[in-house]
């Protein structure tokens, strides 16, 4: 079942809530101020930058102080009605059943244009009188809008909370959610976030979802998510240019590394270019460019990457003669840049694996890998007792066991025949 | 049981236990009498006995106690010109104990050699023949340099016949307690047509499943072992999907780590084998010299052979029509 991990996971008490330590000691003090007599301030106004934890503190804070929340946002302002309700319910301390009660509006952005003055007029009015704790919630509390509503509230500013803290915040679902997740990875999806929670959670999900283990390799390029957009335009620019002066222009909008643009327009590429004598063509251009930037590497000559940049982009985009709309195609991420660090150790421990196996059977590391391997997978995969027996006589380690078996399930397997 | 590799269990000690290559093995029988042995180059595609055939040899040669009077070396892994200065030179030079006065190198995949290395390796030969035979192992000897192939004598290995193929397979199946029907021998016959290594991996790979090896098992097991092949990413390019070939491309380059220059040497191969008009074979040959040529250059070998894809992509269509 898929379920947000920002709902999932959201922290039930205030003391779970990420950050802003000082914003909630102030706000239990003023709700709890409430006991005794009404304060003099009415109600309290939170405000800062999105995903810190606003809305979540006051629904920790009613569970953890027992009280009815009672919660309205941006949609419900501009209705009479509801304003109406709300006045009522604002009207008295206590709730039906003789708990207490607590008023959250949230979104106060959201009231926009000049038919929502009125609304806030109204609550400003409301807070006057209330009876019970209303807390306000914003963005951006100085906002010209609130001038006459903040001198009736506790202002309460909430901080961005440090990467540490988000971090910390993170590692906790992965360990809620059986993931094994590197400190460096956690901590590169905190700092990315720039103090959002909520978005660093998504990320999280997105990227560790049903994986065991979460490493920095597979973190590591959502640097280059935020330019996710910059790229896809370049890349439609480029795609269909009608000049070549106007597909090598493409390439000045962006600060994209060559390199990167290269394998972003060579992974797509194919798809624009549908008839097979434009894919010729456009694949021929991107050789060329391939080529060109091998000669630089070479010679270290870094004028020559000009015509880098002419065959990767103009070549591309002259290529495309015949092929008619394809229609919307998503593009893709590079496979090159998603499997370089996975392959590379991936390819290392591969060679491990054929050393041992060359040790035995008189064959080189690299045919040890491509012709034997192959097999030994297979018999790992549907023979523990073999497995066995094969792990003594090759002598490998549980590393390789694990990657010659590739999963949990034939690896405990074999564990299990190797104990008894 | 299935404790060790079979390939290795029931690899040949002696040349007497070879089931094959019956002129070579005569000959080779002939050096252990006379007790001397010139260098040699063991030629022939893999799995056809040419290792077993050398370690068989010393083994014949010295007794038990072989593996004193014998050095394997690894060219594909140990490719460059330090291995002979070093390795080589240091085990050729130091004169031989016992009652035969030279000892044995066994170089393996010798083709794989830099020509560097294999000049070094040419003036080595010759300085301690005294002390040192040579075994050179390839599946080219076209990869050898002249002056090494006059220096020894040739040996051409072949495929093992389906009779040879059946013998030796029985025997395992027989000590190991397998059943394997009739089709099940028929298919590992046909998957490794005569490479008897990957014909006893596959054995044992099906043999692992715990149930009597039929061909539905054999298909099984190999298909899940051998790489997306070359000729299956030709196919897949002609018949105009130029995404999917450049998928099986990224699997033979990036998973099983298969070097670009031996796609392109089968590409080259495969073309000829086509059935496309004969005027297209020499059309797309000189693409494939393009990229080879390329590639040894330098090229990045995913891009390039991407472009010899779409070629291909190309010539599918204009053959079609």
């Amino acid at each position: 079942m898929f379920a947000a991990w920002t709902v999932k996971h959201k922290p039930q008490y205030l003391q779970d809530v990420v950050g802003n330590a000082e914003g909630k000691e102030k706000l239990v003090a003023w709700v709890k101020s409430w006991e005794k007599t009404v304060p003099a301030k009415r109600a309290a106004f939170i405000y800062g930058a999105p995903g810190i934890g606003k809305t979540v503190t006051i629904e920790a804070l009613a569970k953890d102080l027992d009280m009815e929340l009672v919660e309205k946002n941006a949609s419900d302002y501009r209705t009479e009605d509801a304003i109406e309700r709300f006045a009522g319910l604002a009207s008295q301390y206590g709730s039906l059943f003789g708990g207490r009660r607590l008023i959250l509006l949230d979104e106060l952005d959201g009231i926009t244009g000049a038919e929502d003055r009125g609304g806030v007029g109204a609550i400003t009015k409301i807070i006057k009188t209330a009876q019970c704790p209303i807390v306000l919630i914003a963005n951006d509390a100085w906002d010209t809008r609130f001038v006459a509503l903040r001198g009736y509230c506790v202002m309460l500013e909430f901080k961005k909370p440090p990467p540490g803290e988000v971090a910390r915040h993170l590692g906790k679902i992965c360990a809620e959610e059986g993931i094994a997740a590197d400190e460096t990875a956690l901590k590169f999806i905190a700092q990315r976030s720039q103090g959002d929670v909520r978005s660093a959670v998504n990320d999280l999900q997105a990227l560790a979802s049903g994986k065991a283990k979460l490493a920095y390799e597979d973190v590591s390029w959502l640097a280059f998510r935020d330019r996710k957009d910059v790229i896809f335009s370049v890349l439609r620019l480029i795609f269909y240019a009608k000049t070549a002066d106007g597909a090598k222009r493409a390439v000045d909008i962006t600060d994209v590394d060559q390199d990167m643009l290269f394998q972003w327009i060579y992974e797509n590429a194919p798809y624009h270019l549908k008839d097979p004598k434009d894919l010729v063509l456009g694949m021929d251009a991107l050789a060329k460019a391939d080529l060109y930037r091998g000669r630089i590497a070479r010679t270290q000559d870094w004028k020559l990457s000009r015509y880098v940049i002419d065959f990767m982009t103009a070549g591309v985009a002259m290529a495309r003669e015949r092929t008619g709309s394809v229609g919307w195609v998503p593009f893709k991420f590079p496979e090159k840049l998603r499997m370089l660090s996975h392959s590379r150790a991936e390819r290392a421990m591969e060679n491990e694996i054929g050393l041992r196996i060359k040790h035995r059977m008189h064959v080189s590391a690299r045919v040890a890998a491509k012709e034997i391997l192959p097999y030994v997978r297979v018999i790992f995969q549907s023979n523990p007792e073999w497995a066995a027996g094969l792990v003594e006589w090759f002598d490998f380690t549980e590393e390789m066991i694990e990657h010659i078996a590739q999963g949990k399930k034939h690896l405990k397997a074999i564990q299990k025949q190797l104990q008894t | 049981m299935g404790f060790e590799m079979w390939a290795e269990k029931y690899r040949p000690k002696s040349l007497g236990e070879i089931v094959d290559q019956r002129e070579i093995i005569e000959r080779l029988a002939s050096f252990v009498r006379a007790r001397n042995v010139p260098h040699c180059i063991f030629a022939g595609p893999p799995g056809t006995g040419k290792t077993t055939a050398a370690l068989c040899l010393a083994h014949d040669l010295y007794g038990e106690g072989f593996r004193d009077h014998l050095m394997e070396l690894n060219a594909s892994d140990e490719r460059g010109i330090k291995i002979v200065r070093e390795t080589v030179k240091t085990f050729a030079r130091v004169k031989a104990i016992g009652e035969i006065p030279f000892k044995i190198l066994i170089l393996d995949e010798a083709d794989n050699m830099t020509g560097d290395a294999q000049q070094a390796l040419r003036r080595t030969m010759e300085r301690f023949t005294e002390t040192c035979r040579f075994i050179l192992i390839a599946n080219y000897s076209g990869q050898i340099i002249e002056p090494i192939q006059s220096r020894c004598a040739p040996f051409r290995f072949t495929y093992l016949p389906r009779k040879e193929h059946d013998e030796y397979l029985a025997r395992i199946t027989k000590a190991e307690e397998v059943r394997i029907g009739k089709d099940g021998l028929d298919a590992i016959f046909e998957v490794s047509g005569g490479d008897l290594r990957r014909a006893v991996n596959g054995l044992q790979a099906a043999a692992s499943l715990g149930k009597p090896i039929d061909a539905d098992a054999v298909y099984g097991v190999v298909g899940r072992a051998s790489p997306a092949d070359v000729q299956e990413m030709v196919k897949i390019a002609l018949g105009g999907d130029f995404v999917k070939a450049r998928e099986k491309l990224r699997e033979m380059i990036l998973k099983y780590g298969v070097a670009g220059s031996d796609i392109i040497k089968q590409v080259h191969l495969e073309i000829f084998r086509l059935d496309i008009p004969e005027v297209w074979k020499v059309r797309l040959a000189d693409a494939v010299g393009e990229v080879d040529f390329r590639l040894v250059e330098g090229a990045d070998e995913e891009v390039q052979l991407s472009a010899l894809l779409a070629r291909l992509v190309e010539a599918g269509s204009e053959i079609k029509g």
